[in-house]
């Protein structure tokens, strides 16, 4: 009796061993392959790209839980097309060149060549590391390269109709017709100040920002420098420049040079009212202000980069009563030029000074095309904010749409577009 | 004055008999003198008169920098009723030997300088007065007199000044035009100006000397005169008010704006003497696009030049006179468009600006005529005052004038104003009673909105009360409608502008305003401001053919 | 009886002129009283002072205005030339001493220590003044010119441009209705005064400039082509000193015109003679008009002298001109003045009077566009 219990006994810890050893062996399997591989060039490309694409394995389900596929896992065969040609790859067996989460169906292979013809295949990989048999692609393919990337076939257009606007309006320019500038007041006023000095029997004083000449609004300051130096040689009034940087000083001379010689009054020009003071910010700032209260000039020009002695030299001038006309595109000092000169010239239309003193085909061609360009600009940025914004909004938003408000995002509007 | 009454004052003594005629009442003794003061029916309080002997006074005028001294001392003499015949500035773009060749050349009956702020340049002064000096201008009427000139300048410039000059020019300082660049002081140069005339430039026509001591207030340039009458007129009723007078060789115009007054004269816009070169400046189609009628261009050329050389003709032929009124609408389009680039705030002003003004600094300097703000216009002058139809003459001040909002339209009957301008120093409110009562004959009133339309779009609607007149109704753009309003007669208006228009109050806000009738009544304008008028003769002739009808300006022609 | 307008032009054959030849300047007089001169003599001749060069000189050499005067190696009233150092700075302790060597030649007027400018003075230029009309010299106002007066036959035109020249009168139309047209100018008309009889024509002023005729001299001409010969349109009626190469003038006025019957008869009298010409015009208070004078010949001196005639009087059967359009040019007689003002197609109010033209037409016309024929 004893005996047969024992055996029962025997008999059930075999038959849990044996279960226990089977679910131990189902645990191990492999999921199931994938299927269906095909392989095709990647578009838009030098020729290095092959786009590998499969079904998802039958156990690669979107709510399985616990996954069973994790990964897809890809191997690539290489075949030299010309066999005497061996060298560059030495890839006669399948060997893994990348891998993708699961629920993706889709592996873009960047580091292919065109000397090359491609085999794939593709392997569902499970938890622990096992692989499904391998599906594999049947014809080989060889990439190859196209000429033009036509993702970025906007940044043509965009290139067409802003040079065209610019070659078009240089052509209008220059048969006569006048394009229409719209007043900048700053700039009108040049003349009004040097007038005030003049009758007041003042100097002018023209700061040209603490920058170096390799900045552009230092540059731009000197081109409203040859105008005001133009209009003082004219009205036979002074001109003072003090500089903060001594090749500032150095162009400041050329220029106002030139200036009084094409207002053709060369004997009237000074060289010595153009002068460097000192590279220090505050130093220099101390030495100028100082100078405003002596000699108290009738016109004062801020025209280029300044920092925190903007409002320093602006409410120094106001006090001693001159007329200021100021110019910088430094947003954070525009404000303190606006409110204590008499007239400021903001951002782009301080740049646009000199196309718009000199009436130069050319420049002012530029400017009325960039004008095109930058209209274009702020029709796309409007444009893709409603988009963005009806595509969040939408709780089902139609996929040509949501793709279209990517595009724009990732061409147009990011990185490889306006915003670099 | 032309031989062989070369004394004025057989001129004077003629013409105040034939007053006495006809008032029936004994002004001149048997000497040829006129009784002042009255003594009970025989005699006249008061003798006054005004000159343009001689073509006028004639200055040149000269200042530091063109659009402030220099500008303010053009403005002196031109408020003093002188014409101006060149202005000599440091930046006027001109080396110093073509500024002194030009003062040669030129024959001045006088000459101001003005230039720096008290306190400002001398250099810049003196320099003028180094230029002026050498060149020794010569006097137009003989050398007898030695030329005036008149400093009214900076100050301190002054015993500089007076060194610089010798004893071939006579010298006089009156205070700085410009004390400091903020402020005009016109007046002492302006008094200045009109002393000199007497003493130096009427002195030498003959009779005037006999003039001067006969009368009861300054001779006075006729310009001159039309200006201050002008001017207590706009500021006795607080109006702001533009006149003109359009002549053979000049067109005048004044303007009263905010209690500032400006004069202009545009020496070679003229109806007979000038034709032609009204002609050259607009240019021949922007005159034919006033024209409806079909006309040969070589022709119009020959007859233009025609009126030139013998200007005292007068069209006989309704094609001739529909011409001759298109000329006059350019004319005074253009003497307004001068007189608006003159008259302007004062340049070289300080600004105080706020944040604020970022995106919307304005530069000074900017014309203070506003035609929305105008309440008055007056026209006198012969193609003006002798339209065979009163309504032409409004027409013709509306197209040219394009005044904005509502406007009174009058006419000077008999060019009485500049003797109003000298009474008015004398006895200045019987000038304004004999000025509102027989000298402004009304037209009516033009009400135009500001802004521009599509053809055919309302412009504005009008409702009209008086108790001879009861009117609704609307007008749409490009519409012009005329309806009656007899002189004497005030109605009230409300105009309710359509979007986009503005009648005084803003952009589609109502007005209501008690506007007074005229010959004409009211015009009811909704062609826009500012009115465009195509040059292309198939656009134009429509338009124009319909504006014609609607106010009914020339009824033999259709 | 009533007045009329007339432009008051002079077509005499024979009167005293005297005219005035006056230098800008005072100057020096060369002819005598009771001398004889020629058209071409110069009568007077005086020297322009020369252009003005400041020469700002404390700018040039950096120094105060003030320091200038005594810096200066030439004093006020010297003569200098171009290259002649005018002034030398102090320099330091006698050193470095820059120099400033003129570049204009002339006389030094001022030197001014408020704006350290110096004022040079260039070399006189002559002014030299021609007699103009041949004749005798009956006065000579010292330091300024002469008045030459003779026997002459004058006619004033209506318009001209272009200034005072001289040549024989040289007749190249027939009558004074013909058309002067391009065939009609030849080259023999060089230096001549060319006379034709009504509207000259573009293409003829041409043809008489290339020929280098001295002036051309009609009843009228289209102002389209004055506007190309000028090369611009003539706005402002001053004219005279045009340089086309000759001098025009019209006698009557613009468009189709003949030239008065009278005048032309007058110049076919004295084709061959000296004519002086000079197209000066301006229309203005002071009206120029532009003239032809032609000095007569001691034989035309011994015929009559021609009546004065007495002018401005309207009345019936006198021969007027009409001189506004419809009926621009058209000649005729009075024959019917009404005194009532009448109502005109333009719709305004004027005085008017009947015209019987040389066609048999009669027409009404404001009395203001009529002028008086004298025949």
């Amino acid at each position: 009796m004893q005996g047969s219990i024992r055996i029962r006994m025997m008999m059930l810890m075999a038959a849990f061993v044996v279960v226990c050893g089977w679910s131990a062996i189902s645990n191990a399997a492999p999921p199931a392959p994938p299927s269906g591989i095909t392989v095709k060039d990647a578009p838009n490309d030098a020729g290095t790209g092959l786009i590998v694409e499969w079904q998802l394995s039958p156990d690669d389900r979107k709510d399985a839980d616990p996954r069973v596929v994790v990964r897809y896992e890809i191997d690539r065969l290489a075949r030299p097309l010309k066999p005497e040609n061996e060298t560059p790859i030495k890839e006669s067996k399948f060997a893994k060149v990348g891998e993708v989460n699961f629920q993706l169906a889709k592996y873009l292979d960047q580091n292919a060549n065109r000397q090359h013809e491609y085999l794939y295949r593709v392997r569902a990989v499970s938890v622990d590391g096992e692989s499904s048999t391998a599906v594999e692609s049947t014809v080989a393919v060889q990439p190859e390269l196209q000429y033009f990337d036509m993702r970025r076939a906007w940044y043509l257009v965009l290139l067409v109709v802003v040079g065209g606007a610019v070659v078009y309006f240089i052509q209008v320019v220059k048969s006569g017709k006048d394009l229409k500038i719209r007043k900048i007041a700053g700039l009108e006023a040049v003349e009004e100040a040097v007038g005030r000095a003049t009758e007041m029997g003042r100097s002018c004083l023209f700061i040209p920002g603490i920058l170096d000449i390799n900045d552009i609004q230092t540059v731009a300051g000197i081109t409203v420098m040859s105008r005001v130096a133009g209009l003082v040689a004219e009205y036979n009034a002074s001109l003072e420049i003090p500089t903060c940087r001594s090749l500032v000083m150095t162009t400041s001379r050329e220029t106002v040079a030139a200036a009084y010689l094409s207002a053709g009054r060369p004997d009237a020009y000074r060289e010595d009212d153009i002068y460097y003071l000192t590279d220090e910010q505050f130093g220099y700032v101390a030495a100028v202000t100082g100078n405003m209260v002596r000699k108290k000039p009738a016109a004062c020009f801020y025209m280029g980069a300044f920092f925190a002695e903007s409002l320093l030299l602006a409410e120094t001038g106001n006090a001693i009563g001159a007329i200021q006309v100021a110019g910088t595109a430094m947003p954070s000092q525009l404000p303190f030029f606006v409110a204590a000169c008499d007239y400021t010239l903001i951002g782009e239309e301080f740049f646009a000074a000199s196309a718009y003193l000199s009436h130069e085909p050319h420049q002012l061609g530029s400017l009325k095309g960039q004008d095109i360009g930058k209209f274009i600009g702020g029709i796309l940025i409007i444009a893709g904010c409603l988009l963005a914004t009806v595509v969040a909004v939408m709780t089902d938003p139609p996929s040509g749409l949501e793709s279209l408000v990517t595009f724009i995002r990732e061409n147009i509007l990011g990185e490889k577009g306006f915003m670099p | 004055m032309e031989e062989p009454a070369a004394d004025v004052t057989v001129g004077v003594t003629n013409a105040v008999t034939e007053i006495a005629e006809l008032s029936g009442r004994k002004l001149v003794d048997d000497n040829g003198q006129i009784i002042r003061p009255a003594q009970g029916d025989v005699g006249c309080d008061a003798y006054i008169s005004t000159s343009s002997a001689g073509g006028g006074l004639q200055m040149m005028v000269a200042g530091v920098v063109r659009e402030m001294t220099a500008a303010s001392a053009k403005r002196a003499a031109l408020g003093a009723g002188a014409i101006v015949m060149d202005v000599i500035a440091s930046n006027d773009r001109r080396l110093p030997h073509e500024q002194i060749q030009r003062i040669r050349e030129l024959r001045p009956d006088m000459i101001l300088i003005s230039g720096g702020t008290d306190g400002g340049t001398t250099s810049h002064v003196v320099q003028l007065a180094e230029l002026i000096a050498p060149a020794k201008p010569q006097p137009r009427f003989g050398s007898e007199y030695r030329m005036p000139v008149i400093y009214a300048g900076n100050k301190e410039a002054v015993p500089i000044v007076e060194e610089t000059f010798d004893k071939s020019v006579e010298l006089s300082v009156v205070p700085n035009l410009r004390p400091v660049l903020e402020r005009e002081n016109l007046g002492p140069a302006r008094d200045k100006i009109h002393d000199l005339f007497l003493e130096h430039v009427m002195a030498h026509a003959p009779g005037y000397d006999k003039l001067i001591s006969w009368t009861d207030s300054p001779i006075m340039p006729t310009p001159g005169a039309v200006g201050d009458i002008l001017r207590t007129i706009a500021e006795g009723q607080g109006i702001n008010a533009v006149g003109v007078d359009i002549g053979g060789a000049t067109t005048d115009v004044f303007s009263v704006f905010d209690g500032v007054f400006n004069r202009t004269v545009s020496a070679n816009l003229g109806m007979s003497y000038s034709i032609s070169n009204v002609c050259s400046e607009a240019g021949m189609p922007s005159i034919l696009r006033w024209v409806h009628l079909e006309m040969d261009e070589r022709e119009l050329r020959n007859r233009v030049k025609n009126k030139m050389i013998r200007p005292t003709t007068i069209p006989q032929t309704l094609e001739a006179l529909v011409f001759e009124q298109a000329v006059s609408r350019e004319a005074l389009r253009l003497a307004y468009q001068q007189h608006k680039e003159f008259a302007t705030t004062l340049k070289g002003v300080q600004q105080q600006r706020t944040v604020g003004d970022t995106f919307s600094q304005n530069t000074s300097g900017q014309t203070i005529v506003d035609n929305m703000k105008l309440d008055l216009l007056v026209a006198s002058g012969g193609v003006l005052s002798h339209a065979p139809r009163m309504v032409q003459t409004a027409a013709m001040l509306v197209d040219a004038f394009q005044p904005e909002g509502i406007t009174t339209l009058a006419k000077d009957s008999i060019f009485m104003m500049p003797h109003l301008g000298v009474l008015a120093q004398v006895h200045s409110k019987a000038a304004l009673e004999v000025f509102e009562r027989d000298c402004l004959i009304y037209l009516g009133t033009c009400v135009a909105p500001k802004g521009q339309g599509q053809r055919g779009k309302p412009c504005f609607s009008y409702s009209i009360r008086s108790h001879a007149l009861n009117e609704l109704g609307e007008i749409s753009c490009g519409e012009l409608k005329q309806l009656p309003l007899a002189d004497g007669e005030k109605a009230e208006i409300t105009v309710e502008p359509a979007r986009g228009f503005d009648c005084g109050a803003g952009k589609g806000k109502p007005v209501r305003k008690e506007i007074r009738g005229g010959t004409v009544g009211i015009i009811l304008d909704g062609r826009g401001r500012e009115l465009e008028l195509s040059t292309k003769r198939e656009q134009s002739v429509p338009a124009v053919t319909q504006w014609n009808q609607a106010l009914d300006l020339y009824p033999e022609s259709s | 009886m009533a007045h009329a307008y007339t432009p008051g032009l002079k077509v005499t054959n024979r009167v005293r002129h005297r005219t005035r030849r006056l230098l800008p300047l005072p100057g020096e007089v060369l002819a005598e009283i009771g001398s004889h001169v020629q058209a071409q003599d110069v009568v007077a001749q005086a020297f322009m002072p020369g252009d003005v060069s400041p020469i700002n000189l404390s700018n040039a050499l950096s120094l105060p205005p003030g320091d200038i005067p005594d810096i200066m190696t030439r004093k006020e009233g010297d003569v200098i030339e171009v290259g002649d150092v005018i002034a030398v700075t102090r320099g330091i302790f006698g050193f470095f001493k820059t120099d400033y060597k003129a570049k204009v030649a002339g006389k030094i007027e001022t030197i001014s220590k408020v704006t350290g400018q110096v004022i040079v003075r260039g070399e006189p230029m002559p002014v030299q003044v021609k007699a103009y009309l041949s004749g005798e010299v009956v006065e000579v106002l010292p330091q300024e010119g002469v008045a030459i007066e003779n026997e002459v036959s004058l006619i004033q035109g209506i318009f001209g441009i272009g200034g005072e020249t001289c040549g024989p009168i040289r007749m190249a139309c027939e009558s004074h209705n013909d058309k002067l047209t391009l065939e009609k100018i030849t080259s023999e008309m060089k230096g001549a005064v060319v006379i034709g009889g009504a509207r000259m024509t573009g293409e003829a002023v041409q043809r008489a400039i290339e020929v280098g005729a001295v002036a051309v001299v009609s009843g009228g001409m289209d102002d389209q082509d004055l506007r190309q010969i000028l090369g611009y349109d003539l706005g402002v009626a001053i004219t005279g000193s045009e340089k086309i190469g000759l001098t025009l003038i019209i006698t009557e006025g613009f468009g189709d015109i003949s030239m008065a019957a009278k005048t032309f008869e007058l110049f076919k009298t004295r084709e061959g003679d000296e004519a002086s010409v000079n197209g000066s015009t301006q229309i203005r208070a002071g009206v120029m008009r532009p003239e032809i004078i032609i000095p007569l010949s001691e034989s035309e001196l011994a015929s009559e002298t021609e009546s004065v005639h007495s002018s401005g009087m309207l009345d019936v059967g006198t021969t007027v001109r009409i001189i506004r359009d419809p009926w621009f040019g058209l000649i005729g007689s009075v024959t019917g003045l009404p005194t009532d003002p009448t109502t005109l197609g333009s719709g305004s109010k004027a005085r008017v009077l009947d015209v019987k033209m040389e066609s048999g037409e009669t027409v009404t016309v404001p009395r203001a566009n009529v002028e008086l024929i004298e025949e």
